[in-house]
């Protein structure tokens, strides 16, 4: 108990994160949509149907689960994952190190900090989730369990999340990985989660989550602890000198070649010699310099997880089913995590590390500067993007049903090449918004789950609040996002799921208007990049006379 | 070459500079000293293109610094107090950016490159990465980026601020060698003797406002009249020979240290009433083992202008 009563971490972080008129705000506002959703959901007085109770109390539990353990899967890296790496960005790392605290006090006071406001959150569902349960048709071990598989998630995530951050040194390196990690694990467990058989949810959630996931927490706490132990040498100034070379030499797995095709693309050669005239420095620094200024781990956990997951998802979408739409959404789901990390650290890192008053002295000017910041995330990002389509260009040249539509590969590269616009340029333009690169990140992240997910959750709101207008007007509410633009290419011939039709079920409610879709998410995804780019542009240039107003 | 007029800039209610006038000549060393946050950094970054002015106008080498901060950055080298260095780059790297920032053609960056670093003693860290640098070995390499599109007005804020004494005095033999460059330096600093031995002029800054601003020893004559004389005598009962001090019209306030055996008082007179003080004190027996006028240091200028006894 000592360790949670009496540890300074732990006091200091949770008085800076609760105090805030933000966290009062948020749980505020998170309270009042809970409320708003039982509001909806609640049966209308006169409703005699049998069961239309019921049916509700479930429908909002179901809500409330699936919706919070989302949240706990989007939201707890984001309080984590810059919980070490923050130290170190603020330079108080060795000092925290270097004072008489033990790490696992550290981490318990990291852990908990992070992730109270999360449970408070979790918590103050509680009251709404016990409407639906005097509704009926909820067991209170339901309930329970619910909460369990709540907390369990958390506390993982949120472990997992400390874990990046100590081996990382920046935050967004950390939140991206922390990313490719949990995603999988919370997709897997909302499918776990989805079965109608009571007994082996009960199963699961009660007999096998817990042992495994203490055994998980056992793990990741025997690492975390050992990387506090035993920090790698900081070196002066507390920051550490990168030897590519010598840093590849341990690496395990993936290795990265700055000489050879594809990894040139992405990260061409050190110079060896002087710029050409004409050249970009700012281009020509991002992409040789700045890169693996941090060693290359993170890009190397990215490119060996996220070949690892689309194994299956490949095997699945492309080869067992003619589903090609569905693998290029993993794609685009791969661009929306690692796009921001090139793009919504670019200038705010130049401030956090005081170059920014060096570069706007200089000759360059605001346009070229922002343009060569775009290019050189867009072209990292795209380039990473793209080594996750060499199975969708194998799936069309072994696939017979493919290789008969072959055609159909055109709007899919677009798509992810627009998306790859899109995350790069959303970035970018909250780096030019604000201060820090971990709100840049996270604003980023927001931005673009509202762009990717949310036209899916307001069109299935719309059917509800419009039962009476027509299914294909409402259809359109979907199109800004590119999974919709994806799911929209017409594929012919899922030899599972043919009736007759030429689409599969799970893509005939966005093939109503087959091409046109995704032509239009196209024309949305220019003009957001557009967007972005003037809004960048405008905010530089302010900034450019306004880049330190603090006397 | 730097001429400011009238430079204000306010945060909100706070006045950071109130209604600065500056003039710098071409070739001079004007050191800007102030306490913390008297408004020395803020002016500096306008001058540097950094920051709008609530009012006011600077101009550089006849460059609006306002209207076109363009040209006005191909005229300034400028070092922060405060900066940062690239992750992952070299030495030479990080002087080949800002050459080409500064749009210097390749062939002539080799020989610039070279020169700074031969310069400001770099060349054996070439390969160096910056991150790796010491901080000493970092304000080097940030004066070196400032020297590369070799700009006639140097503006340093704090250019030893943090560096280990030797460090501190190399800095300072660095910005002799550019004095005698022909360069004109706006320098800023904290280590006031450091300033005195190679400024032309200085400005005193608190608050906001520009208390004093001139050669250094044109503020040290209006603190003539304010001159400390200080006699040492061997004698073993100094306080017999105050009387003469006290009759003597060019002095004020004598005061007697008898362990120190000295006599000190405010003295207004020329050089003939020095030596006629003199004079009667020998008459009078007193054996003279020091006469001499107390030295004032810069710092003492900046303390007593700051105090308000001069402006």
């Amino acid at each position: 108990m000592g360790m949670i009563r009496d540890n300074p971490v732990l006091s200091r972080e949770l008085l800076v994160n609760l105090r805030s008129h933000r966290a009062f705000i948020l749980q505020f506002v998170y309270a009042g949509l809970l409320a708003t959703a039982v509001l909806l959901a609640w049966p209308q007085a006169g409703d005699g149907r049998i069961g239309a109770s019921v049916s509700a109390a479930r429908q909002l539990f179901d809500l409330f689960f699936y919706g919070q353990f989302i949240l706990v899967a989007l939201v707890a890296p984001t309080f984590a994952a810059g919980s070490i790496t923050g130290e170190k960005e603020r330079k108080t790392y060795e000092l925290l190190l270097a004072s008489p605290l033990k790490p696992s006090w550290i981490l318990v006071g990291k852990l908990f900090s992070s992730l109270t406001y999360l449970i408070l959150l979790l918590f103050s569902s509680l009251p709404m989730m016990i409407l639906g349960y005097l509704l009926g048709g909820i067991l209170l071990s339901e309930v329970a369990r619910a909460y369990l598989v709540l907390i369990l998630a958390a506390g993982t995530f949120g472990l997992v999340s400390v874990a990046c951050s100590s081996f990382f040194s920046r935050t967004s390196s950390a939140l991206v990985v922390s990313y490719l990690i949990i995603l999988p694990i919370a997709i897997m467990g909302i499918y776990l989660a989805s079965t109608d058989n009571f007994q082996l949810r009960n199963f699961v959630t009660l007999t096998l989550l817990p042992p495994w996931t203490l055994a998980t927490w056992t793990i990741v706490v025997w690492l975390i602890n050992l990387r506090l132990l035993r920090p790698p040498d900081v070196g002066s100034e507390g920051k550490d000198v990168m030897d590519e070379q010598e840093e590849q030499k341990y690496a395990i797995g993936v290795v990265i070649d700055r000489d050879l095709f594809p990894d040139k693309l992405f990260a061409p050669a050190k110079r060896t010699d002087l710029m050409p005239d004409g050249t970009n420095p700012v281009l020509d620094k991002e992409l040789r310099s700045e890169i693996f200024s941090q060693g290359t781990l993170m890009l190397r956990v990215v490119i060996q997880v996220s070949m690892f997951l689309s194994i299956p998802l490949m095997a699945g979408f492309l080869f067992w089913r003619t589903m090609p739409g569905w693998y290029i959404c993993y794609v685009l789901t791969f661009n929306l995590l690692v796009g921001p990390v090139f793009s919504a650290g670019s200038i705010t890192q130049e401030r956090e590390r005081q170059t920014l008053n060096l570069l706007l002295t200089t000759l360059l000017t605001p346009g070229r500067i922002v343009r060569a910041k775009l290019m050189a995330a867009l072209r990292v990002s795209t380039v990473l993007t793209l080594l996750l389509t060499e199975q969708v260009i194998l799936a069309y040249v072994l696939v017979r049903d493919l290789q008969l539509q072959f055609l159909t590969i055109i709007p899919f590269f677009i798509i992810i090449l627009a998306s790859c616009l899109v995350t790069s340029s959303l970035g970018l333009m909250w780096s030019s918004l604000v201060r820090k690169t971990s709100v840049s990140i996270i604003a980023t992240y927001l931005s673009l789950l509202l762009l990717f997910v949310a036209p899916f959750g307001v069109y299935q709101w719309a059917l509800t609040i419009f039962p009476e207008t027509p299914d294909n007007i409402l259809r359109w509410i979907m199109t800004p996002s590119p999974y919709a633009s994806a799911l929209s290419v017409p594929i012919v011939g899922d030899r599972l799921t043919s009736t007759g039709s030429d689409i599969s079920p799970i893509e005939r409610p966005l093939a109503f208007a087959k091409v046109q879709i995704w032509v239009i998410s196209l024309g949305i995804s220019l003009l957001i990049s557009l967007i972005c780019h003037l809004v960048t542009l405008v905010a530089f240039r302010y900034k450019w006379w306004k880049a330190r107003e603090s006397v | 070459m730097i001429e400011v007029e009238h430079f204000t800039k306010r945060y909100g209610d706070f006045m950071a500079v109130d209604d600065l006038n500056l003039s710098i000549g071409e070739g001079e060393i004007y050191g800007f000293i102030g306490p913390n946050g008297a408004g020395k950094s803020t002016t500096i970054r306008f001058l540097a293109t950094l920051l709008k002015p609530t009012s006011g106008e600077g101009r550089i080498a006849g460059h609006s610094v306002t209207n076109d901060p363009m040209a006005v950055r191909r005229v300034i080298g400028f070092m922060p107090d405060d900066f940062g260095v690239y992750d992952g780059m070299k030495v030479w790297e990080f002087l080949d950016f800002f050459a080409v920032a500064y749009e210097i053609p390749r062939l002539e960056r080799r020989r610039i490159i070279g020169e700074v670093l031969q310069l400001l003693d770099l060349t054996h860290k070439r390969d160096d990465y910056v991150n790796g640098l010491s901080k000493g070995m970092k304000q080097r390499l940030c004066l070196a980026k400032t020297l590369v599109h070799n700009p006639p007005v140097l503006i340093l804020d704090e250019p030893s601020a943090g560096l280990d004494p030797r460090a501190r005095l190399e800095m300072k033999y660095l910005l002799n060698e550019l004095r005698r460059m022909g360069k004109t330096i706006l320098v800023s600093s904290h280590i006031l003797s450091e300033l005195a031995d190679f400024c032309t002029s200085i400005g005193v800054i608190e608050r906001g406002k520009l208390l004093a601003s001139g050669s250094i020893q044109d503020i040290q004559k209006q603190l003539r009249s304010h001159r400390v004389l200080k006699v040492r005598i061997l004698n073993e009962n100094p306080s017999q020979f105050e009387y003469i001090l006290k009759n003597h019209s060019s002095v004020k306030a004598p005061s007697v240290n008898t362990i120190e055996r000295t006599l000190s008082a405010e003295f207004e007179g020329d050089g003939p009433a020095q030596a006629d003080l003199l004079r009667q004190m020998m008459d009078a027996g007193a054996i003279v083992e020091a006469f001499d006028e107390e030295q004032i240091s810069l710092e003492d200028v900046f303390m007593m202008i700051t105090k308000g006894i001069v402006n």
